[in-house]
């Protein structure tokens, strides 16, 4: 049997600023059940912020209601924050001189946790997130990918049943930024977390989630299974290769070509016609290549699709 | 808020404030440098007026001004900046989803920070006293002016929050945090007694809370035995408690409404 623990129905928020108004969430309603992995993405100004502090409680909807795990979060939001964990990307949990276990003494002492289990809590998130090696440094010290490593941990402390994270990528390199995609789905998988992802990075969507919302102006927009959308809308790969010398523009099904000049080409692949490998195998052929780079579309390209089909 | 949590953020804003030994070192040099100034300005104040100005004699005079200075330097003035940044730049709004009071964490962290400089600055006027001024006038005034140090840096900080909550409701409040500087530097008795000022004045700073920000433990280091004073310290920080809750309130309020 699934539980709901987030609903939201008809939710809208309105931001007065001086002679104008701005709509930051039109009418969004949806449910999301325990345990779920869910994506909600949508480009810079989507609503997507917005939705996630009125959902934590930090901001009153003008309209509509929503519930999380019961509470009405702008109402409850004392006892819900003892439920919830939240991870701010652009925002840190941690005073940058302590250590990260220092800190966590602090956030147990928020949080009423029993010292003896807050320090069991942090041997277990050590283990889980492999950063127990970082705790004992300054949090200054470590790199991003580091940090949010024990951002992550901070956030998990408290044995929260949902977890919302608003950009928690942004920023990471490309390593670090899927070492953090797979610590969520693990801790979703083994510890049975829900997953409430803000992102405008398409790849979030792909290796976490297994639903996603894409909002747009507010507004939801697509609200659909993984697997579906990546059969319709992100079957589509860029691909940008540089020779050493120049080669002619490739004619193969599925491939668009979207820029050659003499040594490099940039391409679009759709991965329902023929796989990247392919296309690397007939472009590459025995030539010199120089770089190679392989890329989701960007976010808005995927939101035009969205609207054409 | 748990008297534990109140307890372990003091014990990490001291332990954050101590971590760095260079600024423990600048502090000091600071508050020598300062102390010792404030204190040879009004000794020659007090020498030029006959050995005494407004009852206070060139002993007490320097043990005024090692106090007041320690009630300053101990804190960070631009406290009411550095809240009014964290309000306007969201991050109070995130420290909203901690099951505490925001205020209450943020005001016992930044007792705990100015705690380890108190003790600082009151080592250094231990032997700073006694080289530039002579003995304190009062054994029992001294020990009198340690809690009401400590109360006095409370005091202060619970009034720059209720002053910084002005962020909430308007983006820049630095002319706000000038005027409460100026008017705690004279009201308060940090640069001066407070009986040097004119007769209107200095009852109207007698009825104002900044006398309990310096003046109070100032006057009982001169070694003027006036406990009451301390009471008087207790029963202000109750009334700013007071204010700075519900002005912090009704800010988180209208962020929540309107927004950050």
């Amino acid at each position: 049997m699934t539980t709901t623990v987030i609903a939201t129905r008809s939710l809208s928020k309105t931001f007065s600023m001086r002679a104008r108004t701005i709509e930051a969430v039109r009418d969004i309603s949806f449910e999301v059940a325990r345990g779920e992995r869910l994506a909600y993405i949508g480009p810079n100004g989507a609503g997507k912020s917005t939705s996630i502090k009125i959902l934590t409680g930090i901001l009153h909807p003008t309209a509509g209601e929503a519930t999380v795990l019961g509470y009405v979060p702008w109402r409850d939001r004392r006892k819900l924050t003892m439920r919830i964990g939240t991870l701010f990307g652009q925002r840190s949990q941690l005073w940058f001189e302590l250590t990260p276990r220092q800190s966590f003494r602090m956030l147990a002492a928020v949080y009423r946790m029993d010292a003896r289990v807050a320090e069991r809590r942090v041997a277990e998130l050590g283990e889980l997130l492999d950063a127990t090696d970082l705790f004992d440094a300054p949090a200054r010290t470590h790199s991003l990918g580091q940090r949010m490593r024990c951002e992550l941990a901070a956030c998990l402390l408290h044995g929260p049943e949902i977890v919302f994270l608003d950009e928690p990528t942004i920023g990471l390199d490309l390593l670090a930024k899927q070492r953090f995609r797979e610590l969520l789905v693990t801790l979703n998988e083994e510890a049975g977390i829900t997953i409430f992802l803000t992102s405008h990075d398409v790849a979030d969507i792909e290796h976490v989630a297994r639903r996603a919302i894409v909002i747009n102006h507010g507004s939801v927009i697509h609200d659909a299974d993984v697997a579906a959308m990546r059969r319709t809308l992100l079957s589509r790969k860029l691909v940008e290769v540089t020779f050493a010398d120049e080669v002619p523009a490739p004619m193969l099904s599925g491939v668009e070509v979207l820029a050659h000049t003499g040594t490099t080409l940039e391409l679009a692949v759709d991965t329902d016609v023929r796989s990247v490998r392919d296309v690397l195998d007939e472009v590459l052929g025995d030539r010199r290549v120089v770089d190679i780079t392989v890329l989701d579309p960007p976010l808005e390209d995927v939101i035009a699709e969205i609207y054409q089909s | 808020m748990t008297l534990r949590l109140i307890l372990t953020s003091m014990a990490t804003a001291a332990r954050r404030n101590t971590s760095d030994r260079s600024s423990v070192l600048v502090n000091i040099v600071f508050f020598v440098v300062v102390a010792s100034v404030m204190s040879a300005l009004w000794r020659a104040a007090a020498e030029a007026n006959g050995g005494e100005i407004v009852g206070y004699s060139v002993v007490a005079v320097t043990w005024y001004a090692l106090a007041a200075e320690a009630a300053t330097v101990s804190l960070n003035m631009r406290m009411i900046e550095l809240v009014c940044d964290d309000i306007a730049s969201g991050a109070v709004a995130t420290e909203l989803l901690r099951p505490a009071s925001v205020l209450g964490v943020r005001i016992s962290m930044a007792i705990g920070a100015a705690l380890p400089r108190l003790a600082v600055c009151c080592a250094a006027a231990a032997v700073l006293g006694p080289i530039v001024g002579g003995a304190p006038p009062r054994a029992l005034g001294v020990v009198l002016a340690i809690p009401a140090l400590v109360l006095a840096i409370a005091c202060n900080l619970v009034a720059q929050h209720a002053v910084a909550a002005a962020a909430f409701w308007a983006r820049d409040v630095r002319a706000v945090w000038f005027l409460y500087q100026k008017i705690v530097f004279v009201l308060g008795g940090m640069v001066l007694p407070l009986q040097v000022l004119p007769d209107g004045l200095e009852r109207t700073a007698m009825l104002l809370p900044f006398m309990t920000m310096a003046y109070v433990p100032s006057r009982l280091a001169a070694g003027f035995i006036e406990p009451e004073l301390l009471l008087l310290q207790v029963a202000w920080l109750g009334v700013l408690l007071v204010t700075a809750h519900l002005v912090f309130t009704a800010g988180e309020r209208r962020l929540q409404v309107v927004g950050g």
